[in-house]
């Protein structure tokens, strides 16, 4: 039997084993479809079988046959709801995008047939994507574009570019992910990982693999085997000199074959020998006198990974406790009037606990990497925030010249942090296509990204505040327990420092160790924990003092740019009609309000080459775009200052090779690579009047001025870099970071209506006022802002890490167990963006990813207070834990 | 793994000879655990092209009969469904997503395996998959039953099945001797090592519902932490049959619960306590009293506690909203 696909008739998988996705992936190479949950969750493989939306991971592929399926691709690109999904920039990474589009075709069609062209509203916008996630968190945008889909507002070709330029790629499927593209002949890789928390490895019997001692073998050696089909698997080993696994899941050994089947099966049949050791699998019994210690020797806790972005200082054991690490102005102070307070039971004392749960961050691309060595050349295609940091590793590890690495990451499909480095997947990558002299391919599972692939940690913070008898803050100590599992790099306390003023104060910094999966950075790491704390606890002092939230923080915070949010935050209808007193009946209304910072961090060794080649402009840098957009500003940078039309420029990023371009984290990517990409327009204009002197000294460049002028310049190259700011940075460049001058700063006003009966919080509307300085792209901006509100509210309702208490093994290892936010469940967002007070930044702002995330629980905490006089001390707001509040 | 596609019931049978090859409708729930080895390979029977199986029939006395493969989304929008079985009409909206709705069966809905974190983790073993405990019990198990029925902990996935025990509905069973099974019996609590009573050379063939009631008021809502897409901590059926076409005193009613138990439950209690109960009135203290006595039905585990409060609470909205109450 035949299956029709997208029009063309193709024979139907014949026998059962495999999903519809697997089929339409890799036998017909349609990767439009996407596979994230591979459990029917998230909706990324989403496709029309007989024109009904079908989850394509949990159908059979034999199932397909004498049905008619069409894929995104088959939507053609010119669908109402995919040129609604471009203009309304209704995405970020993209991944998710081709299963929403497919999605949204066929509602929009349904609905106008039913209603005729009217905006659906957002419920039943909701109603009709429950089955997709997205976790950039673009929903805010999809909302629009499929109102206005659904409205007749896209019927026709829009005249505008659509803010993000690669948005057609996107919609369409042509967007190639990193496990989109394999070489013919690529093998496949299987990561063995521990099944212990804590073990000496004995052995590892490879079970018919071939096991290749990789670090002393050469590059390039053939199949084992003539034919693929009857080549044996190879085996590398992953386990460090010790051979102890401290977790269950840690990489020990990893195996390829060339069918994905043949891997799996070659996995399961290498056994590996442990002797059990005790394990700690919580940060309780890992402080209790006499717990096994993690890492009991010097040696090895300077060897325990880190989740610190920055250089992590020295710190002092103490059993499994790391810390602490201290930050005071006048601690002893600050110190001595809290314990005084205490003793005196002062009524303006607020001393605290709050906790939070450990939040992964669940990329819908998984980590994924495409290793092959082609005449002692390594090449990578892999998902990473980081192109050239990972060159570099690469060359590093395999000592090669830095130029026979050649990493390619075209689009990354989130990463939020944790893609960074040479992860496990690159290393088992690159060593197994060594052992097998074949390109392989290592993409984590599901289970293996929730559970390996980096988390934020849980925390434990206390947190005392003291007002003295003018309402002034008089002395602040946080001490902070991060539980980062066998990984150490807490921050939390550390951020708070920063925040109100200069009142003596202490903070503290611990980790505890225990047998679970290491954290790695994400998205602000350490501010949400430290703001969901801080923030509550000083909302409780304005409840104490009997003064408006606002008010406290504007009269506490000598922040300009934050003070600047406050006045404005004061005047929006959201804060100024939030309701006032008591509050009855099941369902109760409340607003909270939260304050964040984070630092304004740069690269300074970013570049942008511009090139003019086959008389077009070329922008080219080793930079990569995770889904905030800046393959978009590169483009709007260079089109705009040289007044061409952005269709006379081609942007090239994502290849090592290219000139020296930022990793994504630390929120410095459009600040690092923007005023490179002004100072590269500016010297392509100054190389272009030389050829063609029509072309004006500033202002647009006329049309015909610029064809001549390109005609003239073939073969140009100039190249921009990312010069100092005024003034210059605090630090010293490290490793292509510098802390620059002057903190970004946030404001959340959040609405929640909370079911009192049901125990279910709603957040109904979010204003976010974010202070970054000037915006690059309003709307990218504002796209990175409203998924923040998604990615805290997740944070704060939802998202949880849970372990077995008795084995430490990952629970919530798949997407339906380990809860991100749907469009259901996030609240109508306005984002304002106080574009002042970065004049001294070189194109005058900086980055906002980070801030824009760090108070969004907070304010969702406060709100809740609000709404129902009950403090929420513990994260996610489960519905357990407001009934057992509320009783 | 070998497959063959039966086009009539006998045939079918004939392929479920007890050597280990299991029917498949949807798929869905099938993909799902033999991509987590809840289930290993196996030769497939799909029924998919079995008429016997398919259709939703109607009895001269106006009651149906739902074919195991009518689809979830067929159930939630045949108006004529909708109209006769209200309860179950907006279960079968309410539950998963759209998308698995689409594909997704009435008879592999009431026979999927259970959302158990254990289950479907290859880490563990468990009465069902060939040990002999319940990590669950002695782990986390914060989605686990509230009313303790035996060794296994967690709740029946099924909300179909819910709505249907609200019914008084009964499936018929192929394979061997056809009998027709209530669904209140399709379950046994007791047994720690399946989700339902049916042999592997057994078909579900169909539903049978009861005789429609003419003004019944019907409710189903389910509590969770997301507004979407999520099983239920408790979710619960209610069908208030009224005078007066649906505007008069409750005369009879039925509650049923699900997310409690390893079955779905009725509660026969609340449901007599509702009976007499006006439309757009508060229901009396007996109601009032009838839902804190659930509190008796429950034994918790450890971490279960909160679902002896969210039980009351979530039949107590299901009530509400059947009665019309304002939802404020």
């Amino acid at each position: 039997m035949d299956v029709e696909v997208n029009g063309s008739s193709c024979p139907a998988p014949d026998g059962p084993g495999g999903t519809a996705a697997e089929h339409l992936r890799d036998r017909l190479g349609l990767t439009g479809t996407k596979v994230a949950c591979g459990t029917g969750v998230c909706g990324a493989c989403t496709i029309l079988v007989d024109g009904s939306p079908t989850v394509s991971c949990l159908l059979p592929a034999d199932g397909l046959a004498g049905r008619s399926v069409t894929t995104v691709e088959g939507l053609g690109g010119d669908h109402p709801a995919q040129r609604a999904f471009a203009a309304h920039d209704a995405m970020q990474c993209g991944y998710c995008t081709p299963g929403f589009v497919v999605e949204a075709s066929a509602f929009v069609d349904t609905w106008r047939a039913e209603h005729g062209d009217t905006r659906p509203d957002r419920d039943a916008i909701a109603d009709a994507m429950a089955g997709h996630l997205c976790r950039c968190g673009a929903y805010e945008g999809i909302f629009a574009a499929v109102a206005d889909a659904c409205a007749g507002a896209f019927d026709e070709p829009s005249d505008e570019d659509p803010p993000r330029i690669d948005a057609f790629d996107k919609v369409t499927g042509r967007a190639e992910f990193t496990a989109d593209r394999i070489p013919e002949g690529t093998w496949e890789g299987v990561v063995v990982r521990s099944a212990h928390a804590h073990a000496r490895v004995l052995s590892v019997d490879p079970g018919g693999a071939r096991a290749s001692d990789a670090h002393t073998s050469g590059t390039g050696r053939s199949a084992p085997a003539g034919d693929a089909g009857e080549a044996v698997p190879v085996l590398i080993d992953l386990l460090g000199s010790d051979r102890t696994v401290r977790y269950v899941g840690q990489p020990i050994a990893a195996v390829a074959a060339p069918t994905a089947d043949g891997a799996r099966a070659a996995a399961a049949a290498v056994s590996v020998g442990y002797d059990p050791l005790p394990a700690v699998l919580d940060t309780d019994a890992a402080q209790a006198p006499g717990a096994p210690v993690v890492y009991p020797t010097r040696a090895e806790q300077r060897a325990a990974p880190s989740y610190s972005e920055g250089p992590t200082p020295p710190g002092r054991w103490n059993g499994n406790t790391r810390g602490p690490s201290t930050v005071s102005w006048r601690g002893g102070t600050a110190v001595r009037r809290l314990r005084t307070a205490t003793d005196r039971e002062d009524p303006l004392l607020v001393a605290q606990e709050y906790t939070t749960a450990t939040q992964v961050h669940s990329p819908l691309e998984p980590h994924v990497c495409v290793a092959s060595w082609e005449d002692g050349d390594l090449r990578l295609r892999v998902s990473t925030q980081a192109v050239v940091q990972v060159a570099d590793r690469a060359a590093a590890r395999w000592e090669l010249p830095r130029e026979r690495v050649h990493v390619v990451t075209e689009f990354v499909g989130g990463g939020f942090g944790g893609k960074n480095g040479l992860s496990t997947d690159v290393v088992a990558a690159v060593e197994l296509s060594r052992a097998a002299g074949a390109p392989v391919r290592v993409s984590l599972d599901r289970a293996e990204e929730l559970t390996d692939a980096g988390h934020r940690p849980g925390t434990r913070t206390r947190v005392a505040l003291l007002a003295d008898g003018e309402g002034r803050l008089s002395a602040m100590t946080v001490d902070s327990y991060g539980d980062g599992g066998v990984s150490t790099g807490s921050n939390a306390a550390t951020l708070a420092f920063l925040m109100y003023g200069r009142s003596p104060r202490r903070v503290r910094d611990f980790d505890v160790v225990t047998h679970r999966p290491p954290g790695k950075p994400m998205r602000g790491p350490g501010g949400p924990p430290m703001a969901w704390a801080l923030e509550q606890a000083v909302d409780e002092m304005a409840l104490r003092l009997g003064e408006d939230p606002l008010a406290l923080r504007a009269r506490w915070d000598g922040n300009p740019k934050r003070r600047a949010l406050y006045e404005k935050a004061a005047r929006i209808d959201l804060w100024r009609s939030r309701p006032r007193g008591g509050r009855t009946g099941r369902f109760r209304r409340g607003v909270g309000v939260a304050a964040a910072n984070w630092m304004y961090l740069l690269a300074p060794r970013a570049k942008v080459e511009l090139s003019v080649e086959d008389g077009a402009l070329v922008a080219r840098s080793a930079t990569q775009d995770l889904g905030t957009g800046i393959r978009s500003v590169l483009s709007d940078v260079v089109a705009d200052r040289l007044g061409v039309p952005a269709s006379a420029l081609r942007v090239e990023i994502g290849h090592s090779s290219s000139v020296h371009g930022t990793g994504s984290y630390g929120s410095r990517t459009t600040t690092s690579m923007g005023p490179a990409a002004a100072e590269a327009a500016d010297r392509m204009r100054a190389a272009l009047r030389e050829h063609a002197p029509d072309v004006p000294a500033a202002g647009p460049i006329p049309e015909r001025a610029l064809k001549e002028a390109l005609t003239g310049a073939e073969g140009v190259r100039v190249v921009g870099e990312r010069r100092a700011d005024r003034w210059g940075h605090l630090s010293p460049d490290m490793d292509d970071l510098a802390l620059g001058r002057g903190l970004t700063g946030a404001v959340h006003v959040m609405e929640v209506e909370v079911d009192t009966l049901l125990g279910r919080v709603r957040p109904t509307r979010c204003w976010a006022g974010i202070a970054a300085g000037r915006v690059y792209s309003e709307r990218l901006a504002r796209n990175q802002c409203e998924g923040a509100v998604v990615q805290g509210v997740g944070y704060a309702l939802f998202e949880e890490r849970r372990d077995d208490p008795a084995t430490g093994v990952v629970l919530t290892d798949n997407m339906e167990d380990y809860r991100i936010p749907g469009m259901g469940d996030v609240p109508e967002t306005e984002v304002y963006f106080h574009q002042e007070g970065f004049e001294h930044a070189r194109g005058g702002g900086v980055g906002l990813g980070e801030v824009s995330v760090v108070g969004v629980a907070a304010a969702l905490g406060n709100a809740v207070r609000d709404a129902t006089g009950v403090r929420p001390h513990e994260l996610p707001i489960r519905p357990d834990r407001l009934i057992r509040g509320l009783r | 793994m070998t497959i063959t596609r039966p086009t009539d019931l006998g045939a079918a049978l004939a392929r479920l000879d007890g050597t280990g090859a299991r029917p498949r409708a949807g798929g869905t729930d099938l993909t799902a655990c033999l991509a987590a080895g809840v289930v290993g390979p196996a030769p497939v029977v799909d029924l998919t092209g079995v008429a016997d199986l398919r259709g939703v029939a109607w009895a001269a006395d106006g009651s149906a009969r739902v074919g195991a493969l009518t689809r979830i989304a067929e159930l939630g929008g045949d108006p004529l469904l909708a109209d006769a079985y209200p309860a179950l009409a907006m279960t079968a909206a309410a539950l998963a997503t759209p998308q698995v709705r689409g594909t997704a069966t009435v008879g592999g809905n009431l026979l999927q395996r259970n959302r158990c974190w254990y289950l479907r983790n290859p880490a563990f073993d468990c009465f069902q998959t060939g040990g002999d405990s319940c990590p669950a019990r002695s782990g986390d198990h914060l989605y686990g039953v509230v009313v303790d029925q035996g060794p296994c902990a967690a709740p029946h996935p099924s909300s179909l099945a819910v709505a249907l025990l609200a019914y008084g509905a009964s499936v018929r069973v192929a394979g061997g001797r056809e009998r027709d099974v209530p669904v209140a019996s399709l379950y046994d609590g007791a047994d720690p090592t399946r989700d339902h009573v049916l042999g592997s050379r057994e078909v579900l063939v169909s539903v049978a519902l009861p005789v429609p009631a003419p003004g019944e008021r019907a409710a189903y809502l389910r509590a969770t932490g997301r507004s979407r897409a999520e099983w239920p901590l408790v979710e619960v059926a209610v069908r208030l049959v009224c005078e007066d076409e649906g505007t008069g005193p409750v005369s009879s009613a039925s509650v049923a619960v699900g997310g409690v138990a390893r079955t779905p439950l009725l509660l026969p209690g609340v449901a007599q306590a509702l009976v007499g109960a006006v439309p757009g009135t508060a229901p009396d203290e007996g109601v009032d009293a009838a839902l804190a006595a659930l509190a008796d039905l429950c034994d918790p585990l450890p971490a279960t506690g909160y679902k002896v409060d969210l039980l009351s609470a979530t039949v107590r909205a299901g009530v509400e909203r059947a009665l019309g109450l304002p939802e404020e």
